[in-house]
Parts: structure tokens; sequence; C-alpha cells
């Protein structure tokens, strides 16, 4: 048997690690067949490895919404060597999601965006210290944040708070916090903060600092293409938003099917979870979706969120200049 | 129907056997119970002394195997920090590494970034092995930034060796087939100190990993390895395998124990816990590895640890049971067998009380307690059945006796008068008697009849009842018949019969009695008692006859008896009776009394009621008083009244003669010239002439034997139906009536004087009377001529 070694590069990376000579293959393929398909087909890529969290684009594609719509939709998810807006760079995918601080990040390093549907209406990040640590009085700890480019609210707070934490870039998984090699690490409340749980780990209102309710309720993931690639598909761009939107419909009313439509996807993927984790995953990212002033699934960005969200990282430097509403959407 | 409970019930060899069986069981309960228990506890401290044998060896092997790693690291890292001034002296120690340890997966030295100027942000030196080709590279760059990486930030954050967490590898030409990595980190420092990159040592934990899972002390038991995340390394089951925790499930479905496991073992306990794991109660013996943090666990079934106890609990228990029930069986029939006598018995003995004494009871050799209660039964029945044989001798004879009684009941009355009234043709006396028996027969006696004119009469009471009082009284009343056959002294009957009765009266019976002689024409009463109750007059009232007590009858031989003598007015009823009457006894053994005899006959004597009314009156008052109560002895009562008739007389002739021969033509002229007067013809005439004749002849021939002279005289009357002819004379007393009929089978010559004399008086008239008055003997004879 030909056990193949992947180079260490890959072992620890977020994303799931490829064998390089497939890689290599698929790459080809993507660089051969993109351009004489572009106008055919439609790619979508998440910004993170198949989980729940993208659960209302699989349900779209397996329920045929896409195909309803008159779209040739593929997802594809974010490889090792290619996160999902480099492939949007490289128009290689046409979708993709982000987070509005991320995507505003983005905007303000000079590569215009459009989002064409939100799902996010609430704030998932938090904050999970120690058992019986509360977060806020950890002036100057080491806190875990995502190396992939989350957290810009985070470091916001910690400058707004003053609480100076020493910020740790981890790749993926809650390992050095559970190894007590950080204070505390930030943590999205559909995903590491299960983690924690699943390790065994005790949470509770003290442990736990929750953004959205300190004056953080910034909404995050959204669905974005270049602006480029939407001035010319806006009807495109339109029909995939529409079934997209019609997958969380119906994942929201569906929840058991969909969760076999996920854990299809992460057996395929070979994510390491289990339906355990996915159906909480699930339940709090369709809880995160419903505002939470109308109580409704709106699909929206709310302009007062992303001013809030503008202003704060202009305050704090994350961004040189505000991102606007109308630039985050068709203006 | 009958319940279960009805049916053991009913049958002692069941009740027994059940109770055997109850008492066996309870025994075997507690016996198999305790040694249950005591296996139970040998087994459970057996299977945890071997599992936790093996664990230990486990995880001592697995640790050396780790230490080994770590060893070679630690080999390594201080030539590292030797040759900082030459970095790509780095790949040579990172690649000498695994050469010397060909088992090792890889090896890095990652720096800081920009700790070698010269070679930019990302310089780590690593080799790994590809299937026994070690390559060397430099694997920092944008796309891997190293000093992000767990394995890199552990050790320099906690600025300690470290194990990373397991993290597995696939192999995509394989598609799903996936090898686990672990990493021992070591921060890096320079000679001051500080801290400028980490070493890393991969290592495949394929061999660990076999290694515990290999661990199988039990057919079903398995092996688990945990990550400090909970995260099975280790697992049988491939969805669980790096996909889950040991808290994952019990965050769907709540489980404390497991979640309580999971924190002993994140916690490096050492231990074993009973818990239910998927859904298999199990034994869990668990030990961190090393210093690793991650622990290893063996997961027992209880059904693999005491499945040979439960298996061999099963067996015994089943061969108790089917024990237990055979023990039943056995005994039951034993018990039956030996109780089937004992039944047979009941069943016989049922035969037997139903009435069928000959039934044979079957003779038992055994000697238990069966066997004597056979013998006993055999014994009962036989004395059962020789008491009901003389039982029924008993009964037999005893009928005999009554039917003998009955006989003699009979003959008894019918010694007794039984016609009444009994003298219909006579005006001038009437008389009514019985006696009601207390038993079947009686000992008490009355009797009556006529003679010459003269009503004899008699009632007794033999002392004691039954069958000797009647012999006595039998005996008395015949005496009574003989002895006043030609006796007509009260006194002296009594005294001839006394003097039978005394010598033979070896069983000192006694009878009292009461006789009296009536002379009808005369009305004249001689009695005589003998220790009887005086009898009652009833004349307008009541009146006790004066009587002598004397002495019953049987108890003195020359006891002298005395008569005594009255006169009856016209209708006057004489009323005996015998204590039966004045000692009858009611229910509360109270007396009649003969104030009650006296007041029940006061209305008798008043109304003048004739014998027979007066008895039944008398009776009815006994019985109005005595009511249901037993009669306690004989009852006999006799009544009697004289009413003589007016004599019309249309002829009365007297003729007074000296007692020579030589005047008996005289007489024949004046029978003759009377019968001749009445018409009488002439046979008659001359037959009448012919015993008067004698009678007179025979006066004048002895009434004076001492040559005194003497008179005879003969009255002759009639009221044209009957002739009355009456010889008196003051001679010496003597009474023809007592004399035996004359033996005409004699010579004429061998006859006594005058025995034919009086004979032919008797044969030739109707009826003779003698009766001695002021010192006469007066001789009435009675001719019916019409």
């Amino acid at each position: 048997m030909s056990y193949a070694r992947i180079p260490r590069c890959f072992k620890d990376h977020p994303l799931k690690p490829f064998f390089v000579k497939k890689l290599i293959l698929f790459v080809l393929f993507f660089s051969a067949a993109a351009v004489a398909m572009a106008q055919e087909r439609f790619v979508f890529t998440p910004q993170w490895t198949a989980q729940a969290q993208f659960a209302g684009y699989y349900v779209a594609q397996e329920q045929g919404f896409y195909r309803d719509a008159g779209l040739e939709v593929e997802i594809v998810h974010p490889s090792l060597t290619q996160s999902a807006m480099s492939r949007i760079r490289r128009n290689e995918s046409q979708a993709t999601t982000l987070q509005l601080c991320q995507a505003m990040e983005i905007i303000d390093s000079g590569i215009p965006m459009v989002n064409i549907l939100q799902t996010s209406m609430n704030n998932a990040m938090v904050i999970v210290s120690r058992r019986g640590v509360d977060p806020l009085t950890q002036k100057g700890a080491r806190v875990g944040i995502w190396s992939a480019g989350f957290g810009q609210l985070a470091i916001c707070m910690s400058i707004k708070d003053g609480l100076d934490y020493e910020w740790i870039r981890f790749a993926n998984n809650v390992n050095l916090f559970i190894k007590g090699a950080i204070d505390a690490t930030l943590a999205m409340s559909y995903n590491e903060y299960y983690q924690l749980v699943q390790a065994g780990y005790e949470v509770t209102d003290t442990n736990v600092y929750r953004f959205c309710d300190h004056g953080y309720n910034v909404q995050e993931d959204g669905v974005y293409m270049t602006r480029e690639y939407y001035n010319k598909h806006k009807e495109q761009a339109r029909k995939f938003a529409e079934a997209s939107r019609r997958g969380w419909e119906w994942a929201a009313e569906h929840p058991e099917e969909t969760l076999d439509i996920v854990m299809k996807y992460v057996e395929e993927n070979h994510i390491a979870t289990n339906r355990v984790m996915q159906d909480l995953m699930l339940k709090d990212i369709l809880r995160l979706q419903t505002d939470r002033e109308s109580g409704e699934r709106e699909f929206r960005l709310r302009p007062d969120m992303v001013k809030m969200a503008s202003d704060l990282m202009v305050e704090y430097m994350m961004i040189d200049k505000e991102v606007t509403y109308e630039q985050l959407t068709e203006e | 129907m009958n319940s279960p409970f009805q049916y053991i019930r009913k049958s002692l060899s069941r009740k027994l056997s059940l109770w055997i069986v109850l008492f066996a069981a309870v025994i075997f309960n507690v016996a198999l119970g305790f040694m249950f228990t005591q296996s139970l506890k040998a087994v459970r401290e057996e299977a945890i002394s071997r599992a936790t044998k093996e664990l230990d060896n486990t995880v001592l092997r697995v640790t050396s195997l780790l230490d080994r790693v770590e060893i070679a690291t630690n080999n390594t890292d201080w030539l590292v920090t030797r040759h900082l001034n030459t970095p790509d002296s780095m790949f040579v120690y990172s690649r000498r590494i695994l050469q010397n340890n060909p088992d090792l997966n890889g090896c890095s030295i990652a720096f800081e970034p920009y700790y070698f100027r010269d070679r930019g942000r990302y310089f780590s030196a690593y080799s790994f092995n590809d299937n026994g080709t070690i390559l060397t590279t430099q694997e920092g760059n944008d796309h891997y930034e190293y000093f992000y990486m767990d394995w890199y930030q552990t050790a320099k954050l906690l600025d300690r060796p470290v194990w990373t967490e397991p993290f597995f590898d696939f192999n995509p030409d394989d598609i799903y087939s996936k090898e686990m990595i672990a990493s021992f980190c070591k921060p890096l420092k320079d000679n001051a100190g500080e801290y400028i990159g980490t070493i890393s040592v991969d290592m495949s934990l394929k061999w660990l990993s076999e290694t515990i899972s290999a661990v199988k002390p039990y057919p079903n038991s398995y092996s688990i390895m945990i990550g400090e995340g909970g995260t099975f390394f280790v697992h049988p089951d491939p969805q669980k395998l790096l996909y889950q925790t040991i808290f994952t499930e019990t965050l769907a479905v709540p489980d404390p124990e497991v979640s309580a496991l999971g924190h002993a073992m994140l916690n490096g306990e050492e231990g074993m816990r009973e818990l239910e794991m998927d859904g298999v109660d199990s034994y869990v013996f668990y030990k961190p590895l090393g210093d690793t943090g991650w622990s290893v666990a063996i997961v027992c079934p209880e059904s693999d640890i005491f499945g040979g106890y439960q298996h061999l609990r099963r067996i015994v228990l089943f061969i108790v049971i089917i024990g237990l029930l055979l023990m039943f069986f056995v005994f039951s029939r034993v018990v039956t067998s030996e109780l089937k006598p004992l039944m047979l018995l009941a069943d016989q003995t049922d035969t037997i009380a139903k009435g069928s004494f000959d039934q044979l009871l079957p003779e038992d050799k055994r000697t238990d307690e069966i066997g004597r209660l056979n013998h006993s039964f055999i014994g009962m029945q036989k004395s059962l059945r020789k008491y009901i044989d003389q039982l029924q001798e008993t009964t037999a004879t005893k009928a005999s006796i009554e039917s003998e009684l009955k006989v003699a009941s009979t003959i008894q009355v019918s010694m007794l008068p039984r016609i009444f009234p009994p003298f219909p043709e006579r005006k001038d006396i009437d008389l009514y008697a019985n006696m009601k028996p207390a038993k079947e027969v009686g000992g008490d006696l009355f009797d009556f009849f006529l003679r010459d004119e003269k009503l004899f009469f008699i009632i007794g009471d033999v002392s004691g009842k039954g069958v000797p009082a009647a012999m006595l009284m039998a005996v008395t009343h015949s005496l009574f018949r003989a002895a006043s056959a030609h006796e007509s002294d009260p006194a002296i009957i009594i005294r001839n019969i006394n003097e039978t009765v005394c010598p033979d009266n070896s069983s000192s019976m006694f009878v009292t009695i009461f006789l009296g002689v009536l002379d009808l024409p005369t009305g004249h009463l001689r009695y005589c008692n003998a220790g009887h109750d005086s009898p009652l007059l009833l004349n307008g009232g009541v009146t006790e006859l004066k009587c002598l007590p004397n002495l019953p009858v049987g108890i003195l031989a020359d006891m002298k008896f005395v008569t005594q003598e009255c006169d009856l007015t016209y209708g006057t009823t004489l009323f005996l009776y015998t204590d039966g009457l004045n000692e009858a006894m009611n229910k509360d053994y109270e007396q009649f009394g003969m104030e009650r005899v006296t007041e029940l006959l006061k209305p008798c004597a008043e109304q003048e009621m004739g014998p027979r009314q007066v008895l039944e009156h008398v009776l009815d008052g006994v019985r109005d008083f005595v009511q249901d109560a037993e009669q306690s002895d004989d009852l006999t009562m006799l009544a009697l009244r004289y009413t003589p008739g007016e004599f019309a007389t249309i002829l009365s002739e007297r003729l007074t003669l000296s007692c020579d021969l030589a005047r008996v033509p005289e007489l024949n002229d004046f029978i003759m010239s009377i019968a001749e007067k009445l018409g009488m013809d002439a046979p008659t005439s001359a037959q009448v002439q012919l015993a008067v004749e004698e009678a007179v002849v025979n006066v004048m021939n002895y009434a004076y034997p001492d040559g005194r002279k003497g008179f005879v005289t003969i009255k002759a009357m009639s009221d044209g139906h009957e002739l009355r002819i009456v010889v008196i004379d003051s001679g010496t007393a003597f009474d023809p009536t007592k004399k035996e009929k004359a033996d005409v089978t004699l010579s004429f010559e061998d006859r006594p004087i005058g025995g034919l004399g009086i004979f032919l008086v008797r044969e030739i008239m109707d009826s003779i009377n003698y009766e001695r008055t002021d010192n006469r003997n007066i001789l009435t004879m009675i001719k019916n001529i019409k």
C-alpha cells in the first residue's frame, strides 16, 4: 500500500488535507474548465469546511431549488491552497459566504464586494474563559483568535474595553485552549463553543462573553460576490440568492431532513464531526437567522448594523474608511 | 374448578411435599445466595485485578514507546541549540532523528519568524518518512504559517515539552483509510534561555492504537483512548473514532455517569467505574497515558465478566429448580405410596362406617405408625363386630322377651275378668274394674266371682313391677281362686294365700291385698285387708272403709289375718284402688294424692254414678294431672255398686219341725201344698221336695250332735217367679256350700255322709246360699218356677 505522507504543512490546516497530486489535477481541471463553463456553471464556495453553517445551500442544491431557478450550481468547499476568497479573486468561484466585518475589510482593501443575500441577523461570537473566570476581568490575557481572520469585533472590543488581550492565532480548533496554552478563546456559538462543550468543558454565564449582548450585535454570514461579476450577472445573482433563501427556509421547516443532507456533505468531505454537533450547529445557525427585534427571518442587511460595524472598525483602525450599506448592496 | 391451593390442601402428600420442597428451597436459596454473593465478589475482584493488570501493562508498553520519542527528541535538541549559527544543520538533525528511529514519521525543527534573518519569515526544517525514504524540506510558506500551528504554539505558550492532540492524515488512494499522528513538541531556547522555536517529532499512533485496541481481557471488551479534548483516538466504532468525544452523546441524551467518567479521564485520574456504555452495563477501567494528557480505558461488558458466573448460576438454578420439582414429584409419589394403606383404610373405614361391618381390612405387615394404625383399626373392627353381634343377640333376646312379655301381658289380661258388666242378669250388683300396667305386664291384680249368692272380690298390688311382679300376681290370683272356691271367710282365704306364698318367697316380694265377700241377699260384707289401701265408700259422700292395716301377704307365714264386717246399704258404691292412683306422678314428681282422689270421687257419689262412669271419671282426672309424664306404677281400680231388688211376696209360709226324722212327712206335705199353690208341675214339685228333704234331714242328723234337742225352721216364699226355701237352724255352724261336689264315681258305701245330699240340692235347685247369722245357720235355696 502506498501510504502517502502528507507534508506537515497541511496537517493542522483547517481545511481538508488533499493529496498533492489530486490537488494539482483538481486545479488544472478548473483552470481549463472554468473559462469554458463559466457561462453555464455557477460555483459557490462557502468560507469553511462542510458543516451545518451552510445547510441552506446544501438543501437548495439537494432539493433542486437551484436547478429550478435555471442554475447549474456546484458547491466547492475551499481547499488548503485555495481559500474561498482566493477562489473568488481567481473567478474560480462566483460566490462565497463572508462575515460582514470580513466583507468590509475586503472592500476596504480594495476589492468591491456585493452582498446578494444576508442570512445572519445576529452575532455569534463569544469569548470563553476558564471555569469561573469572567473574560472581562482578564486584562492582558492570552486569547485565541482565528488565524483565518474573523474576530474583528473582538479586537475592537478588547481595545474599547481596555482589556488589552494578547491575541494568539489558532488554526481551526480549540486545542490550544484545551491544552491550557491560552487563557481564553474566541468561539462561534454554533461551532467552537459546542466543540468546547463536547470536550467536556464547562460553559456558564460567568465564563462566556457573548458579543451580541454587549452592544456588538453585528450581523455575520452573508453571500457575496465581486461587484465586477455581480454587475454582469445580476439576474443570476438574484436567482442564486432567491434559491438559497428558499433552501434556508426549507431547512428551517425540515430540520431533520436538513440534518441528513448536512451529514451527507460532512461525510463526503470526511469532516471530523458528528450528527450531534451538526444538529446543535444547525439549530444555532437557524436561531441566528431570526432578527431579535422583528422575530423573523429577514434575509437582509440591516443598515444600522452596517453602520455600527463600520464605525467600530474605523474607530479601532481595522479599516481605513467607512464602508457603507450602499457599498455592500446593489447601490 | 379447584384452585391450586385447594388442590394442594386436599392431599396430605402434596401438602407434605410442598412443605419439604419449600423448606429445601429456602435452604438452597440461602446457601446458593451466599455462594453466589461470594463468587460474584471473587469474580469481580478477579476481573478488576485482571483488567487493571492488563491496563497497567498496556500503559507501560505505550508509555515506553512515547518515552523513546521523548528521548530521541531530547538527544537532538541540545545539538540544535549548539548549532544555531548553522541553520542548514537543522535539516541534518531532523533527518537524523528519522534515520535513527525508523518508526517515527516526521520531525520539524521550526523557528520563530525571521529568527534566521537571512532565511526570511519561515524556517522549519522538516523531514518525513515516506515509506522508508526520508525526505527533508523547509515547510513554512504563506499557506502554511507553521508558527500558528498547535504543535508549534502549544510548546511555546506552555513553555514545556508537550504531546499534541492526535490528528489524522487521509490516504486519498484508499479514500478513507486514515492514520493517526501525534507529535511530541519541545520548546527550543537559546543560550540566554529565550524561546526561539519548537522541535516536534511525529509518531504514527498506528502501533499505539493497535496495542491499545488489542487489549481484550474479555471477548466483548474493548479499549478506548481519549485525548485532552475527550476525542476518541482509539475506539472500535469508526463512527466514533475521531468524530466524537466521550461527551458527544451526552449532549443529545444526558448521561451523568458517562460525563463523570469523561471528566475523570480528562483529569488524569485512574480507577474503575460501573456504568452503562452504549446501552451495555459495563465495567470501565481507566488510566492516564503518562504525561500526554491522554487517557486509556478498557470497557468490559458486565455480561462478559460475569458471563461464566451467570452461566454457572443459570445452570445451578436450573438444576435446583428441576431438582425441587423432581423432589416435589418424588416426595408426592413416595408419600402417596406410603399413605396408600391409609387411604385404603380410610375408604374401607368409610365403608364400615356405612354399615358394612364385614368389610375386610387389609392386613398390613408394616411396623410403622400406619401399620399400628392398621392393626388398631383391625382390632377395633373385630371389637366392633363382636359388639354388634352381642348387640344383635341382645336385641333379638330383648325382642323375644318383649314378644313373650306381650304374650304374658295378654295372658295376664286374660286371667282377669274382661267382660263388663260381668253380671248383666243381676240387678243387685254392678261392677267395673280395669288395670293399666306401667310396663307390658303389671304387678296389680283384681278379680271377682259369684258363688252361692256371694260376690268374692279382690284387689292387690305386688311389690315391684314388671315380670317378677306379674308372676307373683299370677300366683296370688290363682291362689285366690283356689282358696275361695270353698271358703267364704276373707281372712282364711288370705291366710291360705299367705301360707302358700311365704315359703317360696325367696325374692322377698310381697303383695298387698284387699279381699271382700259380699253376701248379696243381705248386703253383708266381710272383708280382710292385708296391707292394702283402704277402699272408699261412695254413698252420698265419700268415706273410707275402716280397715285394719295387717301385713301384706308374703312377709310372715304365720301371720294372723282378721276378717272385718259391715253392711252395705242400697246404692252404696265400694271403690277399690292400688297405690298407682294416689301415687301417680306428674312431670314435677308431684303425687296425685288422696285429697285429689277424694275430690274426684265426690261428684261421683253425689250423682250416683255407675262403676264404669266412676272409673272413667277418675282416669280422666289422673290423666289430666299426669299429662305426658311416664306412668310410674301399675294403676288398678275396681268399683262395685250394690242395689238389691225388692222381693214381691205372693206366698209366704213357714214350718218348724223338731229334729226328728219322723217329722219328715210333714215337711213333704208342706212342700207339696206349696207346690200345689204355686201350680208347679209334678216332677219339679217332686225334685224340690227331695232337695228340701235332703237339706232338712241333713240338719236333723248333724246340727245338734251333742244330743241336744233342736228345731229346724223351713220358710217358703215366692214372688211368682221363683220359690225360695230357707232352712234355719241354731245348731253347730255348718256351711254345706263348702262341701266339695260328691264323687259320684264312688260306690254308695264309700261316699261320705251327707256329701250326696248337698250334691242333690245343688243339682235340683237353681241357687243356694248359706249364711250364719246370730248363731244360726241359714241355708237359702232358690228354684225358678217360671
